[in-house]
């Protein structure tokens, strides 16, 4: 029986998944009727070579928590080598990342393909658990805040109306 | 000043340059040479196009000519009809970001002839034009330089650059930076970030940026926001390092024309010696087809995928 538990907080996670492995694998989970976070909310894209790292920005600025990308293993490609490609552009894109001061615990990569669904299941929790003991994703949030200030809010007054909200 | 650097081989220079132009404008195997001239305040210099061997001697070549002049030469110029071979007055930095270019397809390298300038170094943006160069008004990305001789020109005049040893301000930066913690590397970037104005000064002065349409302008859908505050200020930055990487070639153009002094080009060694770790790649002389991101090998890193 799974055990459901209420959390103070609910992180929201962003998964992008390449249709031919891992949404296959996430739709198998779901099948064998396997329990996981539903935190996770999944975007299927035709490969990992067409998901954008602008894409795992975009996530973050909309209030992503964390966020996962997941596709074939290599070798596994429907496209040959949209995977090989991806590992590389999420390999500097996390330096990156990481450089201007993005936590990485909060960015998971994977390959899950269509025959594991338990796999997915551990991935989509560990990530759900792990973002969960980080709290939220403060810091594209407060971006995006500022924005509906004209002025700075460093201010007391300002800082204390800020949090409230 | 004891920290002076030697600059007199730049008179040497400019007369050998006006001396080859002067050659390949009348000879015809040239149709327009790109280089530097004299500007309207003291000691100062600016690009221009010479179609004329008689103008030749209007050519320059001093520590104010800081200009990347590959940007007049990508496509974002295509409109401009191609009369003939383009002559081109290139620094070190500046020949790695051409051969980029011509690795990317963006140009020829039979349409060009490249007249390579030995060079000792470039004045910061912070200097007056009409300042002597020493180890305070030198340009950081000059104090790394490892690209003084250009290689494979056509032309590169006989004079040496005296070497000389300054400490490395980009390395000591990515050093200080990288000991620091997320947060106060995400608190450094945001300061860092608020200031932009979104001049796209950094996009438009960049040899690389030649897209037709910027990823940025595009509002269906609208990736990164494009008004001046902080959340798109941030994605804009993080998605052109994103676009550089592997691909600048140092120049530092881009913290150059930046209004509010946002150190661009940090971020881009940062990206260079990441992928120089990573893949081996860096920019050179050497023509390259294809970029570190644009290709793969099965046995690339793959620690940080479960």
């Amino acid at each position: 029986m799974h055990h459901k538990e209420k959390h103070a907080f609910e992180p929201k996670i962003i998964a992008f998944v390449c249709t031919w492995c891992t949404y296959a694998g996430a739709d198998l989970a779901g099948t064998s009727r396997m329990q996981y976070p539903a935190n996770v909310r999944v975007l299927k894209f035709p490969c990992t070579g067409r998901i954008d790292p602008v894409f795992i920005l975009k996530a973050f600025q909309q209030g992503a928590d964390g966020v996962l990308v997941s596709g074939c293993h290599p070798g596994d490609c429907h496209y040959i080598a949209g995977n090989f490609h991806a590992r590389r552009r999420f390999a500097a894109f996390r330096k990156l990342l990481e450089f201007v001061g993005v936590d990485l615990g909060r960015l998971q990569f994977s390959w899950v393909s269509a025959a594991e669904g338990g796999k997915w299941v551990e991935m989509v929790t560990d990530l759900t658990e792990r973002v969960r003991g980080m709290g939220p994703m403060r810091e594209f949030k407060e971006l995006g805040l500022e924005e509906q200030w004209s002025g700075a809010i460093d201010t007391p007054e300002l800082r204390e109306a800020y949090d409230s909200i | 000043m004891t920290n002076t650097i030697d600059t007199s081989i730049y008179a040497a220079v400019t007369e050998a340059i006006q001396g080859e132009v002067r050659r390949i404008l009348s000879e015809g195997s040239v149709s327009a040479v790109v280089g530097y001239a004299a500007a309207r305040r003291k000691g100062s210099a600016q690009p221009i196009v010479i179609t004329d061997a008689a103008r030749a001697e209007e050519l320059v070549f001093s520590a104010a000519c800081v200009n990347n002049l590959a940007v007049y030469l990508t496509k974002a110029k295509k409109e401009i009809p191609k009369t003939g071979k383009i002559g081109i007055v290139v620094k070190g930095c500046d020949l790695k970001a051409l051969v980029g270019l011509m690795g990317e397809s963006q140009l020829k390298r039979e349409d060009l002839y490249l007249i390579g300038v030995p060079c000792a170094g470039v004045l910061a943006s912070t200097a007056q034009p009409s300042q002597e160069l020493t180890g305070d008004t030198i340009a950081p990305k000059c104090r790394e330089c490892d690209a003084r001789l250009p290689a494979g020109c056509d032309f590169v005049p006989d004079q040496r650059p005296v070497s000389i040893e300054l400490a490395g301000k980009y390395s000591a930066e990515i050093a200080r930076l990288e000991a620091m913690t997320p947060a106060e590397r995400w608190a450094y970037w945001k300061e860092q970030f608020k200031k932009c104005i979104k001049c796209y000064a950094c996009r438009q002065v960049c040899p690389f940026c030649f897209c037709e349409q910027c990823l940025c302008d595009r509002n269906k859908p609208q990736m990164v926001e494009t008004t001046p505050r902080p959340a798109g200020n941030t994605a804009w930055h993080i998605v052109r390092a994103m676009h550089l990487a592997g691909r600048c070639a140092g120049c530092a153009e881009c913290e150059r024309v930046c209004p509010m002094d946002i150190p661009l080009n940090l971020l881009n060694r940062k990206m260079a010696k990441e992928l120089k770790e990573l893949y081996d790649y860096e920019a050179g002389f050497e023509v390259r087809e294809k970029g570190p991101l644009a290709m793969y090998d099965e046995k690339d890193d793959q620690s940080f995928i479960k």
